[in-house]
């Protein structure tokens, strides 16, 4: 993953700032376009697919509570990748990570079910970080001492996360009945949802903390950008991170370790995986079956790429994708748009803000000429 | 029971399962042979898969599938091409997006078309070319029934495959193009000097990479499945780009290389049924083909070395 990275003249800079900040929007805002394209050529009426898009996920206090229970595991996921490419590294494969995470805060979240919630939350938070971590650390070490491709190994590891799921809840920690799930989580271990935490008036008095399903594990979320945005800003972790994903071979030469700074960053992404399987379980489905990771781990990619890795940048990302996939089901039922156009439009999503190096690479042309213009 | 596993059916089962694989790994050898990183070939597959399923069911014709899939993998890598060539994207990313874009294409297009996700309706397949008989007694018909078999049980493309990666073998190493093509992904300045355009030359290997991938899904779908089901290259086109690191990015190493993962396929779907005598969960099975790319890509890497600029955009001078 290679970023832009050239030194801007001063009178230059603010242009950079705006591209920065402006063509994330406008990818976003050409990939639903060219969705809407796609949804018109198809027969289907873009502007009613639209509106009941947005009636599903802003429509009222209940809608966005839906928007925000989608964007939660994403945002984890997003700085999961986002972590990763600012060392230079694509975790391809978060969604087996994220798996590993809620495979053991489903399991942990069961032996736990009589502790305190003050115990068992963190406990489980923690124990999802580090098995999402620990899923990580192969890759992590192939990467490093012998160079395999972490795309490659990061991926078969999320193939082989799938079925030790798909193994598990149809056998060893199988919950007694005919679905093949886990038992539910004791409540101690359940992130429990917005509204509960209100009493009957006050929701009554303010109608908009009515979030329906939306659970505390946003909080979990938004600590987690904060925390990554901070780490790479000001500590030596951060800087060595992305030191290596500027320039190994510089690094290197600096006295940084690229091989140990390789397997932190593969790690900590792994485990900020983690933790979005963590939310999911503890949050949502209290449980763990087949596939219960629904491809956050892969939606985490185009949301660190359309936030350009920047981890406050991630919770935005996350919140359009999480408002995509929480009115697609309205779309769907209201303008019989198949729900799969969101994954179209995430699609174009990448590709445009990938292609918004062109743009790029040619202020850094016009800029060469005004430098060598000048001389 | 090791007379019920290793039959003419295992090896000949190895070869079928190879052929897709190889397919797309000869096209991840050409890609990256001449600079560019495809790891949209698990997408150009399914797309392939999709729209050769979607000509058969239309017309009846598997060949016409067969030639729609290849041009559907020819104008998708030509996404590819564009994005990584012209507009120098990060590869890797650019290969994200297409196979986000296959899975997101195909399913919109499964419920738009068929009014249901997940199964399209069975197709007519591709028939096996040679059609002889082996029942006879005896050492002689006992070596016929497994030549016939192992070796003369298959479908078109399983063949085409074997000629496509002696074709390519041969052309890499004895043809002007092939020394550009190679030359390309170890050093494109001193091709360009040469007065040969490294963009026109890194287009070609693209699309030839997308029609081999094109070809791959066309063996899955029209030859061996006879449906078509979502998402259901489910990491071939990962697996075949470790097949082409093995076979050291080269298309005969790419279809031994393939032939393995096809025989270790192979073998775990031959023991399924003596899971009761083992009693290993089958999941243990699926997994292997995924264990074995980590084992290969781990044990290979560090000694096999790619093409020196592979991954890296060409800005001319």
């Amino acid at each position: 993953m290679s970023e832009s990275r050239q030194v801007v003249p001063a009178q230059r800079a603010w242009m950079t700032l705006v591209l920065k900040a402006g063509t994330p929007l406008v990818s976003a805002i050409l990939a639903m376009g060219v969705g809407s394209l796609i949804m018109w050529v198809s027969g289907y009426d873009p502007a009613a697919a639209f509106a009941a898009l947005f009636k599903g996920s802003f429509g009222g206090p209940k809608q966005f509570g839906e928007t925000i229970l989608r964007a939660t595991p994403l945002i984890l996921a997003g700085l999961a990748v986002g972590y990763g490419f600012r060392a230079g590294l694509f975790n391809i494969g978060a969604e087996g990570q994220l798996m590993m995470g809620g495979l053991l805060a489903a399991w942990l979240g069961v032996e736990m079910a009589g502790l305190p919630s003050a115990v068992t939350v963190p406990v489980l938070l923690i124990g999802s970080a580090l098995a999402g971590a620990a899923w990580a650390f192969i890759p992590a070490i192939l990467k490093a001492r012998i160079g395999a491709h972490e795309v490659i190994t990061t991926m078969m590891f999320s193939h082989i996360a799938r079925f030790l799921v798909q193994w598990l809840v149809n056998g060893p920690i199988k919950a007694p009945g005919q679905t093949p799930q886990t038992a539910p989580l004791g409540l101690s271990g359940q992130l429990p949802r917005i509204p509960t935490l209100f009493s009957e008036s006050t929701l009554e008095a303010l109608p908009f903390l009515g979030l329906g399903r939306a659970h505390t594990g946003i909080l979990v979320a938004l600590l987690a950008a904060v925390a990554v945005w901070l780490v790479l800003k000001y500590t030596t972790l951060g800087y060595e991170n992305r030191a290596v994903g500027y320039s190994p071979w510089a690094s290197e030469t600096a006295g940084i370790s690229v091989q140990w700074t390789t397997v932190k960053a593969l790690c900590i992404s792994g485990a900020l995986a983690g933790l979005a399987g963590a939310v999911e379980v503890m949050g949502v489905h209290h449980r763990v079956f087949d596939q219960f990771s629904a491809g956050v781990g892969f939606t985490g990619i185009a949301v660190a790429l359309l936030a350009k890795n920047h981890p406050l940048g991630i919770i935005a990302a996350a919140m359009l994708f999480g408002a995509l996939q929480a009115g697609s089901g309205t779309m769907q039922l209201e303008a019989g748009v198949p729900q799969k156009i969101i994954l179209i439009i995430q699609a174009l999503v990448i590709f445009f803000v990938a292609a918004e190096q062109i743009v790029m690479w040619f202020i850094r042309k016009r800029q060469k000429e005004a430098i060598s213009g000048a001389e | 029971m090791l007379s019920d596993v290793i039959t003419p059916d295992l090896f000949a089962a190895a070869l079928r399962i190879a052929t897709p694989l190889a397919l797309a790994a000869i096209g991840g050898t050409i890609c990256e042979r001449s600079g560019i990183v495809n790891i949209a070939l698990e997408g150009i597959m399914l797309f392939g898969a999709f729209f050769g399923t979607a000509t058969v069911l239309a017309t009846g014709s598997p060949w016409l599938g067969v030639i729609v899939a290849v041009l559907a993998g020819v104008i998708v890598s030509a996404i590819h091409a564009t994005a990584s060539i012209n507009l120098r994207t990060d590869q890797v990313v650019s290969g994200t997006a297409i196979n986000l874009l296959a899975l997101g294409v195909t399913g919109f297009l499964m419920e738009l078309w068929y009014g249901h996700p997940g199964t399209t309706e069975p197709i007519r397949t591709l028939q096996p070319v040679f059609h002889f008989t082996a029942s006879g007694e005896g050492v002689l018909n006992e070596i016929w029934r497994w030549i016939n078999g192992v070796f003369l049980s298959h479908t078109p493309i399983v063949y085409a495959t074997i000629v496509i990666a002696l074709a390519t073998h041969w052309a890499m190493y004895h043809t002007r193009w092939g020394l550009r093509l190679r030359a390309l992904g170890e050093h494109p300045r001193a091709v360009e000097t040469a007065g040969v355009s490294v963009a026109r030359g890194r287009w070609v290997a693209v699309l030839m990479s997308g029609a081999l991938g094109g070809l791959a899904g066309a063996n899955l779908s029209i030859e061996q499945v006879g449906v078509f089901q979502e998402n259901f290259t489910n990491g071939r086109g990962f697996i075949a780009l470790a097949a082409n690191i093995f076979g050291r990015w080269t298309p005969i190493g790419s279809y031994l290389a393939s032939l393995l993962f096809g025989f270790a396929d192979a073998l775990q779907i031959k023991l399924q049924p003596f899971r009761d005598v083992v009693d290993i969960p089958p999941q243990f099975f699926y997994m292997l083909p995924y264990v074995l790319t980590v084992v290969v890509v781990a044990g290979v890497m560090g000694r096999a070395i790619g093409p020196a600029a592979v991954g890296v955009p060409y800005e001319k001078e």
